[in-house]
């Protein structure tokens, strides 16, 4: 439960927090893959969770 | 125009074929089931969000607003980031209720068929538009490709291959949420070839327009830059609000709703899509800009209305315009399929249904098949007919966010649902009123009758004018929406029902069900009640269904079993007819006692308390925990304990209690006390009518055996709104019992032994007196016959005197008189004087004695002891025989023992007494023949012996019968005098 607590704030937190991610990622001279990469970054986290979520529902 | 129109319109039908195919592998079960199953094909399946928009209109949006196109797919993703906080109390409510749409869920919610229909009614609002972008993309890309067609009859033929798939593998059965494992593979497979299209798409972009991703960024920031400059941003408010809308989208729209919801395979699988989902998405997004960039890096005026279709100008290859086509055709009928099935279920459950209940109408099944399949038909056409008249003039991010904004309105309605147990029916429908009134008034009318949006912007946020209307509606209609909520809710009264559903439905609500008894005593009672709503084939069908579901026999009569029962019946008639009409059928037809008093129903409370176990923290889960704890001391506590409530109904049976009974717990917990089997029934009502706290050493007939049981209650009396109970521990003391039993017989023969000892101790004096006399009779007479009668007087007083000399011993502790040596006794003299002395008694006289013991084979100890064994042993032996049968003697050395054996031909001894031949008073003899003491008086003796005793009945060379082997120690000194057995002591 306590993962499900940091998942709310992670999305909650990007939520608010999106728009300056944006201009971030339009800047002149960013890569373009920027947006993706962050994206992928988050994904991995999630499994990561999944996994401790697993392990604390065991 | 590099494609002609047949072929294209045949690269669709092989499409088409080639989904229709792979369904019918899957149906066939020509594809193993394990990979139908498996959570990426689940993952895969909720792909159907990409839609049109996804291959188009992203790109058209990218070319509007950059990377502002990335929200709808950054919102989804976010939504199923939060899969075990959000999606998974859905899904569990809507497989335990057999909700299978939005409708459904509001309906259930709020305890009306009337908000059911508000949101059918929404929903169908909102969608059109979403399908009509659908068709509008399909007729669009073929016309934009090949100049040729009418993008509006391009897309009715799309129509028909769309519902005969919807209606073939979505519409095979009459319940809606059975899974269809042929429409998730085959909105699977849609998926991947939409993904694989668009990466493919991506890569023509990457390295077919651009030379990799190095010239990709140096285009970016030198030629490109411009470009990019000139793209509007969208400003913070705006992207939060898009976000918000596509965050909504995935559980709001009615496919999303179908797919996360009604299809999922398991909650391990829903699990999962936590990140694989956004994973797809990612895939699905990345190849967006590439395209884009593409189409400007060739010169492509991306501003224009086509931009949509950039994806066809970024190569002249037939192939590339192909794979475009496919992605969009993918995306297009993959959703156009879903929403069609689901909009069908709400419309026929919430519309149709509510306005004609089914009744008792034959064929119920076969109609409500027919009824739902001609809604998809319905729904579809009604799709191409918003497009034609709608559709067609407008592009796809307003017909888009249309339908996104629209149906963003039952936002509130759903977290309510799951957040707020205080919500009730009149501020939701109030709050879903205005909001959806702002929200045509602003964005659904002018797009159907072509006016100027019309925004009603409240006092003080005149800035909001500015805005562009979707965003404005979009505020202004949530925000009244929730207001209006709110204070609606606050200040209106929530009915007992909707109190109920909310709990059920609540997150982290209290959830304290009520049990109330039913009117039917058993399950089969439900049939003729339900037959008078469903007709009996039905009625039958139903609840045979539900009772195999829940593993319960016809004839139970368990409360908690019928509450079980009916609630499964409710779950399953709405899925079949939806929950408001099933809810009715149920309250009508399965009715509550009126007159009984609700009670909390605290085994579902366990049951729940159980299931959301994983959910608990801080002090919650350490309460959890100690009720466990609590809950396992009682379960496996050795002894037996069950707990009755105020009202009879059995809440608790233990382990030890089961044991003791033979009877399962799990299949009578819930049973009224009265209804318990035989005895426990008679006896615990005894127990619960008895004014003292025990009931002491009840004898009690169990299945097997006659067993003797003490009782002691305790009363927990009701305190604080707690309900009280009857605590009724059951101890078995049947071991006790039959201990007390033997130690009072045991007292009683000991009394006897001792009576025995004192009569033997006066018998002593005239035997002395016999022997004397016959001394002097040897001595006055010379006749040999007198001489022999004086000589066996002689020997048989003075083995009464040994018998009564042993018999004083054994009343004396079983230890022989002291003082005696071992001597080398010779055992077949021994042996045949044991047989002369038995043949002295009556009794065993047509039995044939043999002796075999071999002459010479000696063994070291006390021979009037040994010959009392051998008396009576062989006096035994006889006993157990039958007349003619015979009783043999033997003797061998093994080693430094010999082996002395008794055998008979007689009954044997019985097995359960053979362990315990050597305590006292154990005897396979009648009563009053046998006094139990003769084996223990051998065992006695051969103990000081040093010796053993072996038991084997039957002897392994014989059927029946018994053999007795003695194991004494062998001598091999020659003392011809010392083993005279009627040598003095």
């Amino acid at each position: 439960m306590y993962i499900y607590r940091i998942m709310l704030f992670l999305v909650f937190g990007g939520y608010l927090l999106s728009p300056q991610l944006m201009s971030g990622w339009v800047e002149p001279g960013a890569a373009w893959y920027r947006p993706f990469l962050i994206w992928g970054g988050l994904i991995a986290l999630s499994v990561w969770l999944e996994q401790k979520r697993k392990l604390d529902e065991r | 125009m590099s494609v002609s129109l047949g072929g294209i319109l045949a690269l669709g039908a092989g499409y088409l074929a080639m989904v229709f195919l792979c369904a019918l592998a899957v149906e066939r079960g020509w594809v193993p089931p394990r990979l139908i199953r498996h959570p990426g094909v689940y993952s895969l399946s909720l792909g159907v969000y990409a839609s049109a928009w996804a291959v188009y209109g992203s790109v058209e949006l990218a070319s509007r607003i950059g990377y502002g196109y990335l929200a709808y797919y950054l919102g989804v993703s976010g939504a199923f980031l939060l899969v075990p906080v959000m999606l998974v109390p859905i899904q569990r409510l809507a497989r335990t209720y057999q909700l299978a749409s939005l409708a459904d869920l509001f309906a259930f919610r709020f305890r009306s068929r009337w908000v059911g229909t508000l949101i059918t009614l929404i929903t169908l609002l909102a969608i059109l538009p979403l399908l009509a972008l659908q068709l509008k993309t399909f007729g669009d890309a073929i016309h934009r490709l090949t100049g040729a067609g009418s993008p509006i009859m391009l897309a009715l033929i799309l129509c028909l291959p769309i519902a005969l798939l919807a209606i073939m593998f979505g519409a095979r059965h009459s319940h809606l949420p059975v899974r269809h494992d042929t429409l998730l593979a085959a909105i699977a497979v849609e998926s991947l070839v939409k993904l694989a299209a668009m990466l493919a798409l991506g890569g023509v972009a990457l390295y077919g327009v651009f030379d990799g991703p190095n010239d990709l960024q140096q285009w970016l920031t030198g030629p490109g830059l411009d470009l990019q400059a000139r793209v509007a941003r969208l400003e913070t408010g705006q992207w939060r609000t898009l976000l918000m809308l596509f965050f909504a989208a995935a559980f709001l729209m009615p496919h999303m709703f179908h797919m996360t919801f009604t299809e999922t395979p398991s909650r391990r699988a829903l699990l999962q899509t936590g990140w694989s989902f956004p994973l797809y998405l990612l895939l699905m997004a990345l190849p967006v800009p590439l395209i884009l960039w593409a189409a400007q890096r060739l010169g492509i005026d991306t501003s224009a209305s086509g931009a949509a279709y950039l994806a066809f100008d970024i190569s002249t290859s037939p192939w590339v315009d192909g794979l475009a086509f496919i992605a969009g055709l993918a995306a297009a009928s993959g959703t156009l399929i879903i929403v069609a099935l689901a909009l069908a279920g709400m419309v026929l459950n919430h519309l149709v249904l509510v306005a004609h209940p089914p009744g008792n109408r034959p064929n119920l099944y076969r109609w409500l098949l027919w009824l739902r399949r001609g809604l998809i038909v319905a729904v579809i056409l009604g799709a191409w007919l918003f497009y034609r008249t709608v559709g067609i003039k407008h592009d796809l991010a307003d017909l888009g966010l249309t339908a996104f904004v629209g149906i963003a309105q039952c936002l509130p309605g759903l977290l309510a649902i799951l957040y707020w147990p205080g919500a009730n029916r009149k501020g939701m429908v109030c709050g879903l009123v205005a909001g959806s009134t702002l929200w045509l008034l602003g964005l659904w009318l002018p797009l159907v009758a072509d006016y100027s949006p019309l925004v009603l912007v409240p006092p003080g946020l005149d800035w909001l004018r500015d805005e562009p209307p979707w965003y404005a509606v979009t505020l202004i209609a949530l925000y009244a929406n929730i207001l209006i909520f709110i204070l609606v809710s606050l200040v209106t009264r929530t009915s007992e029902g909707e109190r109920a559903a909310a709990e059920a439905c609540s997150v982290d609500a209290v959830i304290r069900p009520k049990r109330l008894p039913l009117t039917a005593r058993t399950g089969e009672d439900f049939k003729p009640l339900l037959a008078e709503a469903l007709g009996s084939e039905v009625a039958e069908r139903e609840v045979e269904s539900a009772l195999a579901a829940l593993n319960l026999s016809s004839r139970d009569g368990r409360p908690y079993a019928l509450r079980r029962l009916r609630d499964r019946i409710q779950a399953n008639l709405s899925g079949l007819m939806g929950p408001s009409v099933a809810q009715d059928i149920v309250d009508r037809f399965l009715p509550y006692q009126s007159r009984s008093q609700a009670t909390d129903d605290i085994h579902f409370v366990e049951s729940r308390l159980e299931a959301y176990r994983s959910r608990f923290t801080g002090l919650a889960r350490e309460l959890d925990g100690l009720r466990r704890h609590h809950r396992r001391t009682l379960a496996r506590l050795p002894i037996g304990l069950c707990i009755f409530d105020d009202d009879g109904e059995l809440l608790m049976w233990n382990e030890a209690l089961s044991r003791l009974s033979a009877v399962d717990g799990e299949s009578i917990i819930g049973s009224h006390r009265d209804d318990l089997p035989a005895p426990w029934a008679e006896l615990l009502a005894r127990m619960h009518d008895e004014p003292h706290a025990y009931l002491y050493k009840q004898a009690v007939a169990l299945a097997s055996e006659l067993r003797y049981l003490t009782l002691h209650k305790a009363v927990l009396d009701p305190e604080e709104g707690d309900r009280g109970a009857v605590v009724i521990l059951v101890e078995d003391h049947s071991e006790l019992k039959w201990l007390e039993d033997e130690l009072l017989h045991s007292e009683r023969l000991a009394s006897i032994g001792r009576l025995a000892a004192g009569v033997a101790h006066e018998i002593g004096n005239p035997i002395t007196g016999i022997s004397s006399l016959v001394q002097n009779l040897r001595y006055d007479t010379e006749d040999p016959q007198v001489l022999e009668s004086a000589e066996q007087i002689q020997q048989l007083t003075q083995r009464v005197s040994r018998i009564v000399g042993s018999l004083v011993g054994f009343a004396h502790g079983g230890r022989h008189v002291q003082g005696t040596r071992f001597v080398p006794v010779e055992l077949r003299r021994l042996s045949d004087e044991a047989l002369h002395l038995i043949r002295l008694a009556r009794s065993g006289e047509d039995i044939i004695y043999d002796n075999f013991c071999p002459p010479g084979l000696k063994v070291m100890g006390d021979a009037q002891r040994l010959l009392q064994v051998l008396i009576n042993l062989i006096g035994n032996a006889r006993d157990a025989s039958a007349p003619g049968s015979r009783v043999t003697l033997d003797a061998s050395a093994r080693e430094e023992w010999v082996l002395l054996s008794v055998t008979d031909e007689g009954h044997g001894i019985d097995e359960s007494i053979r362990d315990r031949l050597f305590e006292p008073f154990t005897t396979t003899k009648p009563p009053g023949e046998g006094t139990g003491l003769g084996l223990p008086l051998v065992y006695s003796i051969l103990r000081e012996h040093h010796g053993d005793i072996q038991i084997s009945s039957p002897p392994p060379d014989q059927t029946f019968g018994t053999r007795i082997t003695l194991w004494l120690p062998r001598t091999l000194q020659d003392d011809s005098n010392a083993d005279e057995p009627d040598s003095d002591r």
